[in-house]
């Protein structure tokens, strides 16, 4: 295996359970040392991904590939160069939190005792309680813990954040940037738009098993609208009528000038810019797509069209 | 931890009653909701347990003379501290034999139902949480508590009317079958009274349970060396809740002033409940939470030390109860070489051999095993949990496979039931060596190669068990618990029932030969030993084959 072929290659990839196809024609491709934030609402096929990817779960059809082998024959030894945290977290409930990072830390094979207790100072975890004792937050960081002190290639991460704080959030994505910089890859799979957009090199958007869009930040930018609110001091009902302005509608009216917000189509913002300057621009703010506006302009149809209110998906921003 | 003293000086105020019990019969329907199956299994168990004990006794001892010499066994020290105090036993009934030989046990049972309802509603649910998710609403602070101390004690009032029933159909005398199951209420009573205080202690619903656990533990081994001194126990015997209602001696004296203790100490016990638990915070304790190792011992860091660590707990708590019960056994070694002369013609032909001492043993030895074979089973669903629970998943996400995660687990776990196998061995050996009057010393090692003897048809349930958990991992718990119950039916009623050969031939645990009364006869010892490790060897392959925890 050459040094730019894929950690994770997933051509065609189908996994069913009974009636329900978990993994639908999937093609998932990670170069060595990315990032990539694998994104998808709860239900959409990421841990069964993650766990097909583990060698726990056997695809029915399609290839897939760790560093060039089979995840299912060749598992233990792919597994002494990965490292995974499990979505909801069981540990042993009379081991304490610090035996278990240990235990995982030891089938790994080596690890920097250090690097461990570095980890548990910053994460702020108390290693010598009970787990059944630990909050789901607090299990995550154990799980975290004994895969980030871990000397691996790849980081298997199944919503790693759900139970975090804010505070230890930031820890979280402090470490995260601290492995890219050593050259692992990352998997980080969550349904948390934010982290994935501060973390992830590229992003995957996995819908009912399939993976609908795929491609850095900047390239999924391009298929979605900018939203510009502008005050000026003419109207600017005349860019209503354009073809790539949608959502137009006019806040305010005042002596003062007009208060007016729209949504633009990506590669149009030249040419709005272009006719909004000789209306006499106040103030202008443009916001870039957020990921939630992503999800929502591919999951929204889809809901819509099953006549489900696009509520129940959208994130508060 | 924070205590709020100033709080709990004016706790119980007759004013804030009202409050603090809001949604008590809401919480109570959700419980009995909840509890529907659980609660009337147990609630039937004991029941059913004591209609079994009130009409099996009749069955057994038809005339006067079995009757005596059944008695014999429940008369002397080591049957009294076993049993009870013994009223009634130099003139035997077939009511006092009952109250005297058997009703402790539905008290036991009793006693372990009030402490787990008590504690699996109130510790439990703040444990994991769901107890908050319940106090954010209109619930006052002493609903949960009061709403479960009364579905005990309702649960405990149903038990009790069944016992009464059972001693009427057994044609006991009204009063005294009246005193045998308020008895059992009034030990329901203490016992939730002491589960609603060791609920406030513990963080942990284990240590909770733990401690109202030793507490019956305990009460045990008090009334153990009273009862044990002389007939109708000593001054010990009046320091344990156990005794205090079996002190009313049911259907001999029917007194009825003894039953004042246990109730009065409920009443004090759930008063200190309700005060302790005002003194805490939801989900806090009273007693520190002990903190663990900072780190793991070197040992834990391999598949083996992984699965000694999740399967030692149960199989240490099946070890010392096998162990005493080999023990207990063993030590009516002498009552039955007295008893020998004069039992009951059924009770001869369930006990193989001439000589019947030995008999009962080697008896009790093939008992003793298919509780070990059910400690085996109860092992390999615990594997089952670990999958299904996700923690193999994520075990397995370190470099071990499943050949090595299943077969450490299944080393560990065969290890573990083998040893339970010598110590029951041990156990019975050195009873009888102890209780024998006479030779004690040339009976040890036949005792201990009669345990160890019943190895084959443990490993061959095992391996059925693993081979299904490779193949059909559904089934497997399902299958092991109806070998295990079958094997305990028929090893208990196989002779008496006559059924046809191929029926008895299904049960694991009849093929062995009844050692030391039987010569060892190797053709079954081999053939069990092969089907146990072709079931292993099967079950790895599908483990090895099939998906792990495959929704």
């Amino acid at each position: 295996m050459n040094e730019n072929s894929p950690v994770i290659y997933a051509e065609n990839l189908v996994k069913e359970f009974g009636p329900v196809r978990a993994l639908d024609d999937l093609n998932l491709n990670i170069a060595p040392g990315e990032v990539h934030g694998y994104l998808g609402p709860n239900g959409a096929g990421k841990s069964t991904t993650m766990r097909v990817l583990l060698g726990l779960l056997r695809p029915d059809a399609g290839r897939i590939q760790l560093f060039g082998r089979d995840p299912w024959r060749d598992a233990v030894t792919l597994h002494e160069r990965l490292a995974y945290v499990p979505g909801d977290v069981e540990l042993w409930p009379n081991l304490t939190g610090g035996e278990v990072i240990d235990m995982f830390l030891r089938l790994r094979g080596s690890y920097n005792k250090a690097r461990r207790d570095e980890l548990i100072e910053r994460f702020d975890l108390d290693p010598r309680k009970k787990t059944r004792t630990y909050s789901k937050g607090n299990r995550q960081k154990v799980a975290l813990i004994s895969a980030l002190a871990a000397d691996v290639d790849l980081l298997l991460l199944d919503e790693p954040t759900a139970g975090l704080d804010p505070l230890m959030e930031a820890v979280f994505q402090e470490v995260i940037h601290e492995a890219k910089g050593q050259g692992r890859s990352v998997l980080l799979s969550s349904h948390i738009l934010a982290q994935v957009e501060a973390l992830s090199d590229r992003i995957s958007i996995i819908r009912a098993g399939h993976i609908v869009e795929s491609g850095t930040l900047s390239e999924l930018r391009h298929m979605t609208r900018t939203t510009i609110e502008v005050e000026t001091t003419h109207s600017a009902e005349s860019l209503a009528n354009l073809s790539f302005v949608h959502d137009f509608r006019t806040e305010s009216v005042t002596s003062a000038g007009d208060r007016t917000v729209f949504e633009v189509d990506g590669d149009h913002v030249q040419e709005v810019m272009n006719t909004l300057t000789p209306l006499g621009i106040r103030s202008i703010v443009a916001h870039p797509p957020t990921l939630e506006q992503l999800l929502m302009r591919h999951y929204g149809d889809d809901l819509s069209a099953r006549g489900v209110s696009n509520g129940t998906t959208k994130k508060v921003s | 931890m924070s205590m709020k003293v100033t709080e709990a000086q004016h706790a119980p105020s007759p004013a804030a009653g009202q409050a603090t019990l809001s949604g008590t019969a809401t919480l109570l329907r959700f419980m009995l909701r909840r509890d529907r199956i659980r609660t009337s299994a147990w609630v039937l168990g004991i029941g059913l347990l004591g209609f079994y004990f009130a009409n099996a006794i009749q069955l057994i001892a038809e005339t006067e003379d079995e009757l005596r010499a059944v008695t014999a066994m429940f008369a002397d020290p080591i049957g009294r501290m076993m049993t009870g105090p013994g009223f009634g036993m130099e003139n035997p009934t077939h009511e006092a034999l009952f109250s005297a030989g058997y009703v402790l046990y539905l008290y036991i049972l009793i006693a372990l139902f009030s402490v787990f309802t008590v504690i699996r509603h109130t510790r439990v649910e703040e444990q994991t949480g769901r107890a908050e998710l319940i106090r954010a609403n209109v619930v006052g602070r002493h609903a949960t508590l009061t709403a479960a101390l009364i579905l005990t004690v309702v649960a405990n009032l149903v038990a009790a009317v069944l016992i009464y029933a059972a001693g009427l159909v057994g044609d006991f005398p009204a009063e005294g079958s009246a005193l045998v199951a308020i008895g059992g209420f009034a030990v329901g009573l203490f016992f939730a009274g002491t589960a609603a205080v060791t609920a406030q202690l513990s963080e942990s619903s284990r240590g909770a349970s733990g401690m109202a656990g030793a507490v019956i533990g305990l009460a045990f081994l008090i009334r153990m060396g009273g009862d044990a001194a002389e007939v109708g126990g000593n001054a010990l015997s009046w320091f344990s809740p156990l005794a205090w209602s079996q002190q009313t001696a049911p259907y001999v004296e029917d007194r009825w002033w003894p039953l004042v203790l246990p109730v009065a100490f409920a009443a004090v016990l759930v008063w200190l409940g309700y005060a302790l638990s005002t003194k805490r915070d939801v989900g806090a304790s009273l007693l520190p939470t002990r903190l663990g190792r900072a780190s793991a011992k070197p040992s834990l860091g391999t598949p083996l030390g992984l699965a000694t660590h999740t399967l030692k707990g149960g199989l240490r708590g099946w070890g010392i109860a096998l162990l005493l019960t080999g023990l207990m056994f063993g030590s009516f070694a002498q009552t039955m070489v007295d008893a020998a002369d004069d039992l009951p013609a059924e009770m001869a032909q369930i006990m193989p051999g001439e000589n019947m001492m030995l008999g009962y043993l080697a008896y009790m030895a093939v008992f003793m095993a298919v509780f070990i074979g059910a400690a085996g089973v109860s092992g390999l669903q615990q594997l089952r949990g670990e999958e299904n629970r996700g923690r193999a998943e994520y075990a397995m996400s370190a470099p071990v496979g499943r050949t090595a995660w299943m077969g450490a687990h299944l080393t560990v776990l065969v290890l573990g039931v083998l040893l339970i196998l010598v110590l029951v061995g041990l156990g019975m050996g050195l009873g009888a060596v102890a209780s024998l009057e006479e030779d004690g010393g040339q009976y040890f090692s036949e005792l201990l190669l009669a345990g160890i003897m019943q190895a084959p048809a443990v490993l061959a349930l095992i391996g059925i068990v693993t081979s299904l958990l490779g193949w059909l991992p559904k089934l497997a718990g399902a299958v092991g618990w109806v070998f295990v119950g079958f094997g305990g039916v028929m090893s208990t009623f196989g002779q008496l029932l006559e059924l046809p050969e191929a029926v008895l031939n299904l049960n694991i645990f009849g093929h062995l030969a009844e050692y030391p009364v039987e010569d060892i006869d190797w053709t079954p010892v081999g053939v069990l030993i092969a089907i146990g490790a072709v079931g292993i060897a099967i079950g790895l392959v599908g483990f090895n084959r099939r998906e792990v925890n495959r929704v």
